[in-house]
């Protein structure tokens, strides 16, 4: 194999995608080092797929990757991919909203243009995080790519604001996304940067609006005390943070690399598959150098026409594609655009395995989940949902299979699996009915 | 009739109900369709019908009347595989519920709804920013976009919604504009007004800066112990390390993270019955509305005087406002969300290998400016509003004009400016527009189907229902295809399921067909003529866009009523209610009386009690009283 002697900069600046940001060697470890936690990100791609080429062959460990998963092959051994699974409450609604907004909640979304938005729960990312308290300096990141799709769609009755969220914090409470690479780093930067200048002028602030905010709380009415809740909440979530990165009583975990401000990736990424590539590498780093251990990420909005044409093969635009009316050429155009967003997958995991943690690496220690609300994009098919799983969870998981499923099984048992595999198990999630057998190790 | 007036608006071009439907029809309409499932002791989800069986159910339980009209009018009910009412019942029955509802909601008068607090956008954001700073840097550039809410717009406020990253990204951009800010001569002079020297001690230099200040960034006056506590932060922080200029921006910067300066606070009403807005709020409003931004100093002066909610001063100062510059931010963003252009370069994207003219950023520009610059001069000149549909000038710059193939009678350049259209352009009104075709298109060719969604749903305010569940989709049988899409098209009109929603759809959109995806005008298509005739359901035919625009310009009052919905819900920043339906009809009066002029629609809304009033504790005692219930 052929060694690269690239200058940082020349890889940042230059080629940019196809090389990702580097990240500092691995450290050596420290004493009285403790196990590598675990991390999990959730991948979420619009649309649905190409529903007779995304099951692979075969059963448990003898299984055979579908043409759409094969850019996974050097990873077979890391993966679970799982067949039936399907979120009940997303039936009916609509085709899309109702399918994405559900679909780390498990929940039914209400039906608005705005007024009552409410994903009627938690999204299980949100709720790892809940549970597992603040041992990072970021509770969580949420990504993305494109802006929330503005508007309401008014064919269907839902404000677009469903679209355009997988992680939600509460009911009420669809998390904004990064999508801007620099900006991004920049964050996790400030964040873990320990002692950050300034962090006691910050806190002295906004100790200041903390309470005429709880002042002015006293004199608002019902729904408008509401929104000032949220504002105190995340006004109190920022001095919290500040308050830990100004004394340190983290996890003993000692992460094996730190962020080098000069890896900091361009403001504008050239195009979408840079851009997204560029946000994978922030998941990346954001893990290795232990800046938070929750990710989600969204290669699109839900009804995204992200035009294609950049794939061989493809000519057309993404939801239009999907709606393929059977014809071949709208199929064979459709599963190209699958597998595009599965290399991307296999990008990031392969990221994660090169990077190094004692005897394991990174993915070892993680849990990342590709998959969509939705399987067959022409009929907005809700069941068997196309999902992988890949990395060992420390060991958690039972990967390297392909699990088979009888029609219709709960994707929040999937979902009770993963929380106790990230060390925040629960009794139930949403409508589980139990864990998901064969997933645990 | 306690909730009647407080009831969402569930359809869109909400008229009188059609005289000629009655109760009996709409029971009638429940049995047949409904009462099967819900009914007796264990109905459907609950929800019994027998309870809807008097017309004086609908005022006392208008909830349950809404529930299933929204349920009935998406197509979601009866469910897949129950017996189904063809289209038209199905709306007539929605009409006559949802019109007979509005009457009795207007017949109570028209009171104001409660506004719910409102975060400043991320556009609204970097304008009061920017002005409040006198900088010309985009302040909110970091912030996360705001979703849209209500009518489609992204200042509702139940949409507002905030994050955690929120907090950080609020702290950070105060500090970077503030250094900005300190950084120039003709900003310090903005904000910066008073330094400690040979007049001032530094103590007194932070209190003056701070004084004039606050009052200018929460749009009202400070009150001395607000000031009180900013000025201990800068005291504070003058001790900590002797610096002025560090410690005066310290303060500053807590302002404009404070909930005072980031959310649009309103003065509660304790009184029982509705009041109008103090003249700080209206101010408020005003501003945000018709520029976007904070109030400038003239209406902080009248307001200050106690003057601005005077009939005449109000009149005279919106035509202040709509004659000056600012209006671009209004034109922007109303016009990019309500037609929806702001989604062309970001999710809809023309093909850069098919269209590689769209990647040109001047053409890009002038593109994406043609129908903001269009809107906001109907505006500033009081043009009408018909204009929309069709109109003999358009906004172009030297390259749009080439791109378009239209040689103005004088050469022009770069910047866009008004053009008068020669006889045959084929341009005129939003239709014409590259930005409605492109983003109404696929990235690599038109779409009738969407283009006629898009008149149906932007222009008209008629959106169609979503296909019924268990509609398969297009399908091409083995050995026919392949045909032209317009055959395909009708092939699947043919199915009745399909053809009650895409006999309106499809025409219009064939009506546009003469143009591509950047909207030239093309006679052909990969070497067939194009066929730009279209049959609406009611019989009309037309041939081409001039003839169809003709067809739109007699249903000028569904785009009137439309605009005046969207624009009433993005001044108030939310949905519209049921009652506030009641002000759209005054309003959409007025505005015909006035010949659709730009400024007669402005006005109404400002002038109208939603947006000049705010209610009490008592939510339902009206400002215009039953007696003047018939408009």
């Amino acid at each position: 194999m052929r060694s690269f002697q690239l200058n940082r900069r020349t890889l940042l600046r230059g080629a940019g995608a196809a090389i990702g940001l580097p990240w500092l060697e691995a450290m050596a470890a420290p004493k009285g080092d403790t196990k590598p936690p675990v991390r999990m990100a959730a991948m979420y791609m619009p649309n649905g797929v190409h529903p007779d080429l995304w099951t692979p062959e075969g059963d448990k460990r003898d299984f055979k990757l579908s043409p759409t998963l094969s850019p996974l092959a050097d990873l077979q051994d890391q993966l679970l991919v799982l067949t039936n699974l399907w979120n009940p409450g997303s039936v009916g609604g609509d085709g899309h909203y109702v399918k994405i907004s559900g679909w780390l909640t498990c929940t039914t979304v209400t039906k608005t243009l705005g007024v009552d938005v409410s994903c009627n729960g938690v999204s299980m990312d949100q709720l790892a995080v809940q549970k597992s308290g603040r041992q990072t300096p970021i509770a969580s990141m949420e990504l993305g790519i494109a802006p929330v799709t503005t508007g309401v769609d008014k064919n269907v009755g839902y404000t677009r604001v469903y679209g355009s969220h997988i992680a939600w914090a509460g009911p009420t409470q669809p998390l904004a996304r990064e999508l801007n690479p620099q900006l991004a780093f920049e964050r996790l930067f400030r964040a873990t940067s320990g002692q950050a200048e300034g962090a006691k002028d910050e806190l002295l602030l906004l100790d200041r609006v903390l309470t005429d905010a709880r002042q002015l709380r006293q004199k608002l009415g019902g729904g408008d005390r509401q929104r000032l809740d949220e504002y105190l909440s995340v006004v109190r979530s920022l001095e919290d943070r500040l308050e830990r990165a100004a004394s340190p009583e983290r996890s003993k975990w000692k992460p094996r690399a730190t962020l080098d401000p000069a890896a900091k990736p361009a403001a504008n990424p050239k195009d979408y598959a840079d851009h997204v590539r560029l946000m994978f590498d922030i998941v990346a780093l954001a893990f290795q150098t232990d800046s938070t251990r929750v990710a989600t990420f969204l290669f699109g909005n839900e009804v995204s026409n992200q035009n294609f044409s950049f794939v061989d093969g493809v000519t057309g635009a993404h939801h239009s594609l999907s709606h393929h009316e059977n014809k071949p050429d709208n199929l064979r155009q459709y599963q190209l655009i699958n597998r595009w967003h599965i290399e991307q997958y296999a990008y990031l995991l392969r990221k994660l395995r090169d990077m190094k943690e004692g005897d394991s690496n990174v993915l070892d220690n993680s849990m990342v989940l590709f998959g969509a609300g939705i399987r067959d994009g022409n009929k907005h098919d809700p069941h068997n949902l196309p999902l992988v799983l890949a990395g060992k969870a420390g060991g958690r998981l039972a990967s390297g299979q392909h699990l088979s499923y009888e029609k219709d099984t709960p994707l929040s048992n999937l979902y009770v699996s993963m929380l106790d595999a990230f060390g925040t198990p629960v009794e139930r999630f949403a409508d589980s009915t139990g864990p998901l057998p064969g997933v645990l190790a | 009739m306690r909730f009647l007036s407080l009831l969402a608006a569930a359809s869109f071009a909400l008229a009188a109900p059609a005289k000629d439907y009655s109760f009996a029809q709409a029971q009638a309409f429940l049995k047949s369709y409904c009462v099967t499932c819900h009914q007796g002791a264990m109905p459907s989800a609950g929800f019994n019908t027998a309870k809807l069986n008097t017309l004086q159910t609908m005022m006392e339980d208008p909830r349950k009347w809404s529930r299933m009209l929204t349920r009935v009018r998406d197509n979601e009910m009866p469910p897949k595989g129950a017996p189904a009412p063809p289209l038209e019942k199905r709306e007539a029955f929605v009409e006559y519920v949802e019109g007979t509802m509005k009457t009795a909601a207007c017949a109570d008068g028209i009171s104001p709804r409660p506004a719910l607090l409102r975060r400043l956008n991320r556009a609204e954001y970097s304008s009061t920013v920017r002005d409040l700073l006198n900088i010309h840097i985009n302040a909110g550039r970091g912030l996360p976009a705001d979703g849209a809410g209500g009518e489609g717009f992204d200042n509702a406020a139940e949409t507002l919604f905030l994050s955690p990253m929120h907090a950080e990204k609020y702290l950070a951009a105060a500090r970077e504009a503030l250094e900005y800010g300190s950084k120039d001569p003709r900003s310090r002079a903005r904000f910066l007004i008073a330094e400690p020297g040979d007049k001032f001690t530094a103590e007194q230099a932070g209190r003056k800066v701070l004084e004039a200040f606050l009052p200018r960034a929460f749009r009202r006056p400070a009150q001395p112990e607000e000031i009180e506590k900013y000025n201990t932060l800068f005291l504070n922080a003058y001790k900590r390390n002797k610096s002025y200029e560090p410690s005066i921006l310290h303060a500053l910067q807590g302002v404009l993270i404070s909930p005072q300066f980031l959310f649009r606070l309103e003065d509660q009403n304790a009184g029982a019955g509705p009041r109008p807005l103090d003249d700080y709020a209206l101010a408020t409003r005003l501003s945000y509305f018709l520029w976007g931004t904070m109030p400038d100093e003239e209406l902080f002066k009248l307001a200050a005087e106690g003057k601005l909610h005077d009939d005449t001063v109000l009149t005279a100062q919106t035509v202040r406002m709509l004659k000056d510059a600012r209006t671009r931010e209004f034109a922007e963003q109303f016009v990019e969300q309500w037609l929806n252009t702001r989604e062309l370069g970001r999710d809809i994207k023309p093909d850069a290998k098919l269209f590689p003219a769209y990647y040109d950023q001047e053409i890009q520009s002038a593109i994406r400016y043609e129908p903001i610059l269009f809107f906001q001069e109907l505006l500033t000149a009081n043009l009408s509003l018909l204009n929309l549909i069709d109109s003999k000038f358009t906004i172009m710059s030297n390259k749009l004009a080439r791109h378009y193939g239209i040689k103005p009678e004088k050469p022009l350049r770069q910047q866009p400016v008004v053009v008068d259209l020669p006889e045959g352009s084929h341009r005129g009104g939003v239709l014409g527009m590259a930005a409605v075709l492109a983003v109404s298109s696929y990235p690599n060719r038109t779409s009738p189907v969407l283009r006629g969604k898009w008149i149906l749903d932007a222009m008209l305010g008629t959106p169609a229902p979503p296909p019924p569940a268990g509609v398969p989709p297009l399908e091409d049988k083995v050995g026919t295809a392949p045909q032209t899409l317009r055959e395909r098209l009708e092939r699947h009109r043919l199915n009745p399921a399909c053809g009650v929603c895409h006999n309106r759809i499809d025409p219009l959109g064939f009506g546009l067909e003469n143009y591509d995806v950047l909207g030239l005008w093309r006679t052909e298509d990969g070497g067939k003529a194009i066929d730009s005739k279209g049959v609406l359901p009611d019989g009309t035919t037309f041939d081409g866009p001039s003839e169809m625009k003709k067809i739109l310009l007699e249903k000028k009052d569904l785009l009137v009523r439309n605009l005046t919905v969207k624009l009433l819900g993005y001044s108030l920043g939310r949905g519209l209610t049921l009652e506030d339906h009641c002000s759209v009809d005054r309003i959409v009066d007025t505005v015909k009386k006035e010949n659709y002029s730009a400024h007669s629609l402005i006005l109404e809304i400002v002038r109208s009690v939603p947006f000049r009033y705010q209610p009490g504790t008592s939510v339902n005692i009206p400002v215009i009283p039953p007696a003047a219930k018939a408009n």
